[in-house]
């Protein structure tokens, strides 16, 4: 049944171009420059301090290391962070 | 939804999170609806939130699960400063009577100013004003539109065309723009126009009355030119005679002209003195000694301390005298001859009134005598030749 849905859902994103965010869960990150960062389809905080954050995805885990680092906003699945960043990796689980 | 004066009257605070699993206490604050913003790091064990009244009440029961406590560092918002201002109860009401004061005497007319007035006098304008209510200290909601008061101006102020008013802040200003009406003509009494000299007649132009002349004709002085009696014998009409009638008039004119001309020449030797001044007396400085000058000019200029239009009774002269030597130059009688008849010429015209022009000239007579060129010219000007004479009436 599982993976009835999943090869759906690959179908769907392959034939209707949709992006693959709305159906996979994942991550959506913006960034402009390197003063602020938007994330969406977070799935909770793992780690805060002012040089590094990491944020828990579905199947993996994202860290935000930089300077200053403030979270501006934070919603159920959807974060914003301002402050000077210098690097941003995807830890796979 | 996060706007800042939504925030502001809601109220929210600032509060500082200690404990070790200061994250697992943001991810159930956070799932159980909590709105939280701007969260930073303070020290390795604590973190500063802000965060709304609601969601602040809630923490309580989350803090115990993850084992964290809580610390609120401000209090920030609407509801925070109402409480404060309550217990600050007289500065507030000063506060508000500031405001209040303010508010209530810009609501005031402290200034009526008046403009563009000349013929109309200012005090016959402000008390239309009175009349219209217009007045210091007056209340701005008591005054009616600017339309009305500028019909009632207009009305009120026969010399005036229009006049505007118009309220701005505290000041209200009447434009007056006054009627502008010609000027009456003088009244004549009825009049001939007569000739003032003997000439021939050249040219008539008749504005009123009738006239007597033609061109070519000759008139001796006081001859009529334009009889201000118009109509038959029977029915005399009488009016004043406008017109203008030229002629040619005779001028015999005698000329003196010099043969020789003087004129000053500086030598380029001078000499300086300096003054000082107190009040009106000057003390000489420098430049003592007798002029080795024959014939000097002297120029001076004065040094004055001053400030804007204060001037001090102390200052300073220079003067400076420059040696002058007087040149004698001998004039050919041919021009000796033209410069006198120039001269002669402008004075003439000069002399016959307006539009003169001359028509003719002839040297009768000329001799050189003593230095001096004497001419007797006929000059034929043609002049205005007409001049007013009153009818007396019942004559």
């Amino acid at each position: 049944m599982r993976r009835l849905r999943k090869s759906i859902r690959n179908l769907a994103v392959t034939i209707m171009d949709l992006p693959q965010d709305l159906l996979f869960d994942m991550p959506r990150i913006t960034m402009i420059g390197n003063v602020q960062i938007t994330i969406e389809n977070h799935r909770g905080l793992d780690l805060f301090s002012d040089q590094l954050l990491r944020l828990r995805f579905e199947g993996g885990a994202l860290e935000i290391a930089g300077e200053n680092l403030v979270i501006h906003n934070i919603l159920k699945n959807e974060v914003y962070i301002e402050g000077t960043i210098q690097r941003v990796e995807y830890i796979k689980k | 939804m996060h706007f800042k004066l939504f925030m502001f009257v809601r109220g929210y605070v600032a509060v500082d999170i200690r404990g070790n699993k200061i994250e697992a206490f943001m991810n159930a604050a956070i799932d159980s609806g909590c709105h939280i913003w701007h969260m930073n790091r303070t020290s390795p064990t604590s973190v500063r939130v802000f965060t709304d009244l609601n969601s602040f009440f809630r923490f309580k029961s989350i803090l115990r699960q993850t084992g964290c406590t809580m610390h609120v560092h401000s209090r920030l918002g609407l509801p925070f400063l109402l409480n404060k201002m309550e217990a600050r109860l007289f500065f507030t009401m000063g506060l508000v009577l500031f405001i209040l004061g303010i508010y209530v005497l810009s609501q005031l007319v402290w200034r009526v100013d008046v403009e563009g007035n000349e013929r109309i006098s200012y005090d016959e304008i402000m008390t239309v004003a009175e009349q219209q209510g217009i007045h210091p200290f007056q209340w701005k909601f008591k005054l009616q539109e600017p339309e009305v008061l500028s019909r009632a101006f207009t009305d009120a102020l026969p010399g005036a065309a229009w006049v505007g008013v118009e309220v701005k802040g505290t000041r209200v200003r009447i434009q007056v723009v006054e009627q502008t009406s010609p000027e009456p003509k003088p009244l004549m009494n009825p009049r001939h126009l007569v000739s003032n000299v003997d000439a021939v007649v050249t040219d008539i132009f008749v504005e009123r009355g009738r006239p007597m002349v033609k061109p070519h004709m000759k008139v001796k002085k006081g001859d009529i030119l334009v009889s201000g009696i118009t109509g038959s014998e029977e029915n005399k009409h009488v009016v004043v005679a406008e017109g203008k009638v030229r002629g040619l008039v005779w001028h015999i004119y005698n000329i003196q002209a010099p043969l020789s001309h003087q004129h000053k020449v500086y030598t380029g030797q001078s000499k300086v003195r300096q003054y000082f001044v107190i009040g009106n007396r000057a003390l000489q400085l420098t430049g003592y000694g007798k002029l080795p000058f024959a014939a000097s000019q002297s120029d001076s200029k004065r040094k004055t301390i001053q400030w804007r239009d204060y001037v001090l009774p102390i200052g300073w002269i220079r003067e400076e005298i420059r040696e002058v030597r007087i040149d004698k130059e001998d004039i050919a009688i041919k021009d000796a001859k033209v410069i006198g008849l120039t001269q002669a010429r402008t004075d003439i015209v000069m002399k016959s009134g307006d539009n003169a022009r001359i028509h003719d000239e002839k040297i009768l007579h000329e001799k050189i005598e003593g230095g001096k060129v004497y001419m007797k010219v006929l000059f034929e000007v043609e002049q205005e030749i007409s001049t007013e004479l009153l009818i007396i009436q019942g004559e």
